[in-house]
């Protein structure tokens, strides 16, 4: 196995640097939060985020922000073409207005699971075609949280959503697979590609200092622990997101000049459950009584996932 | 027509208290209206839902501005200028407050009903403070015209629809019990009631665009609004025995533990929302939790 040679190894030598002052509107608990909190401290402070409707609007609220660098609110489709927008107009001042190359900014753009698995996908994808210069955050809370957690194509098999409840016709809830948005960006070969965990701070702000390095797409997925939508106590967000880790449900790993890498590989995994068992929204396959035909369903895909790699 | 107003947190079911209030009384043969009040904050922050329950039929819409009880579930609303829970509130009303003792100087202005409904919710629910069931119970008392057949019916009906497990519907029909036996009926003066006006039309006129594309010009001023006042439990850091490992620190969310000269970890209590994962992260338990009880100042 290859590993990562990033500058960080423990805790202490992250930037005690915070990138996002406090006072935002978004829930305690937030694993999302937790995760752009640790990837904006590798990323400057000369930024534009281009941000498409969700939870992470309330970032921002006029008249306030948290953050140091420029934030722009797009539709929930529209985040990747502003970036392109943004990314040119800098390039066409830088070229021909005489635009200082100190006056640069990163260009990044903060979506959720929805908008980067539904209707952003399409402008995003052509983006990478495109090659376009940018770094691509992706939070993944598995469903439209903002609007109260309906389904979206990021939702796992067997949660259930708003729209998507466990029903006597429906017993498992979603029935459908979660949409494997890593492997379809890696179709596309983009510079950069990795999946982080807020519960993995090292592994994650290596990534982000190595992509912030690079030109051209880098696309990451946050693993992001919704305390109001999966239904758990906002205290155990980082133990939900270890869980995750844990039993291999969630794979932590980088894409970078033709090889995928597992990054931190759980050494021997746990069972599904463990990680199931702790949420709501998979309250239905342990009560009233036990599903276990779904529950082996899902453990078997986590087998199948991690046998290709054994 | 009585008009109830609930205060709490989003997240410990001030909505849902207030659709079984209403439920409850349109079972015991009153019309009925309730609904919640929220901005695009999360968890956590303060939200505000409403009940009115009439003989007849009810006409009034939108927020009730002079309620005839305030049901505060989360008496750390009573420091929030924003919130502003007492907000209306006149001589005939009257007030109660989730609170382990009574807040004096309220008392003094105010006819005030007090009781610990976090224990309550404690005992009954398997340690969540999910005040639903509680404050719902204690507004059909304080009516008094509630039966409490009607108000456990509510209970069960509301609390099914959001799919609630067996086990948990019983502890909350348990704590709904106790709690009736608990308050009196109160004794309300009904207000005088308002003849509706209608009042013209107001018609926005047009502005140029640069008026409503604003910026900001001041980087990180979110640190002007203060989240503190969100904590239900306040994390404490026990610094004899802290060894300066830094991953609450790594671990906040909201960034809010900072690391001083020394190298130590110190929480931020302006900022720190209490979600308590620096306390449940830390691996010799050196963070404890207190519970938060703001007292009327
Ligand atoms: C075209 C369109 N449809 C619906 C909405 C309403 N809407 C706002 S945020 C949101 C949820 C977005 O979900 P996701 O991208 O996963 O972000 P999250 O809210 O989970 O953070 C929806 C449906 C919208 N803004 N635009
Ligand atoms: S709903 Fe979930 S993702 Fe959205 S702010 Fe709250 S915890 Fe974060
Ligand atoms: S409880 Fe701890 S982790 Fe949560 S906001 Fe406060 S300091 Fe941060
Ligand atoms: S996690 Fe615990 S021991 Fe480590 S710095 Fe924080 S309080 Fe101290
Ligand atoms: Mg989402």
């Amino acid at each position: 196995m290859k590993v990562l040679t990033g500058a960080y190894r423990k805790i202490k030598d992250l930037h005690p640097h915070e990138a996002i002052a406090p006072g935002t509107g978004l829930c305690a608990g937030c694993g999302g939060l937790e995760g752009l909190r640790m990837a904006l401290k590798e990323l400057g402070d000369d930024y534009i985020i281009c941000n498409a409707a969700g939870c992470f609007t309330l970032l921002s609220v006029y008249p306030f922000t948290p953050l140091k660098g420029s934030w722009l609110y797009t539709t929930m489709g529209g985040p990747t073409p502003a970036a392109q927008g943004v990314r040119d107009a800098l390039d066409i001042r830088m070229r021909h207005r005489g635009l200082e190359e100190k006056e640069n900014l990163n260009v990044i753009v903060v979506a959720g699971d929805g908008s980067s698995n539904d209707i952003g996908f399409g402008a995003t994808s052509a983006a990478i075609h495109r090659g376009l210069d940018f770094i691509y955050f992706c939070y993944d809370n598995e469903a439209y949280g903002n609007t109260g957690f309906q389904l979206s194509a990021a939702s796992p098999y067997a949660s259930a959503t708003q729209t998507t409840p466990s029903t006597d016709v429906h017993e498992a809830g979603t029935e459908i697979n979660k949409k494997d948005l890593f492997e379809i960006w890696k179709a596309q070969k983009p510079v950069y590609l990795a999946t982080v965990s807020p519960r993995e701070p090292i592994d994650l702000s290596n990534k982000f200092a190595k992509a912030s390095h690079l030109k051209g797409p880098r696309m990451f997925i946050c693993m992001s622990p919704c305390p109001t939508g999966w239904g758990f106590e906002p205290k155990e967000a980082q133990l939900i997101a270890k869980l995750a880790v844990d039993t291999g449900i969630f794979p932590v790993k980088e894409y970078y000049e033709g090889e995928v890498v597992h990054t931190v590989r759980p050494r021997k995994r746990l069972p599904v459950e463990k990680f199931l068992e702790r949420q709501k929204r998979f309250r239905h396959l342990f009560k009233p009584h036990r599903q276990d035909v779904v529950i082996k369903h899902i453990q078997q895909r986590v087998d199948e996932y991690w046998g290709q790699y054994e | 027509m009585w008009r109830i107003r609930l205060h709490g947190r989003g997240g410990q079911g001030i909505k849902t208290a207030s659709q079984i209030l209403g439920s409850a009384g349109f079972y015991s043969g009153f019309q009925a209206q309730d609904f919640p009040l929220y901005g695009a904050e999360r968890r956590g922050a303060p939200v505000m839902a409403f009940t009115r329950i009439s003989e007849k039929v009810i006409l009034e819409r939108g927020p009730i501005i002079s309620p005839d009880i305030i049901l505060i579930g989360d008496e750390t609303l009573l420091n929030d200028s924003q919130s502003a829970p007492l907000c209306g509130a006149d001589p005939t009303t009257l007030i109660f407050v989730n609170s382990p003792h009574p807040p004096e100087k309220l008392a003094q202005k105010f006819s005030l009903v007090t009781a610990d409904l976090t224990d309550l919710c404690h005992k009954h629910l398997n340690k969540r403070t999910i005040y639903s069931s509680a404050l719902s119970a204690v507004g059909a008392r304080l009516l008094g015209t509630i039966e409490l057949a009607d108000l456990l019916q509510a209970v069960e009906d509301e609390l099914t629809q959001q799919g609630i497990v067996t086990q948990a519907l019983q502890g909350n029909l348990e704590l709904v019990r106790e709690i009736y036996t608990k308050i009196e009926p109160a004794i309300l003066t009904p207000k005088v009631e308002k003849t509706l006006i209608t009042k013209p039309m107001v018609l926005p006129d047009y502005r140029p665009v640069v008026d409503g594309a604003p910026i900001i010009l001041e980087p990180g001023n979110m640190a002007l609004r203060k989240t503190g006042n969100w904590r239900v439990e306040r994390p404490e850091i026990d610094y004899t025995h802290c060894n300066d490992c830094l991953i609450c620190y790594a671990r906040c969310p909201d960034g809010v533990i900072a690391v001083n000269p020394e190298g130590r970890p110190a929480i931020d209590y302006d900022h720190c929302k209490g979600c308590l994962i620096c306390a449940q992260e830390c691996p010799g338990h050196f963070i404890n939790t207190v519970r938060e009880t703001g007292l009327f100042p």
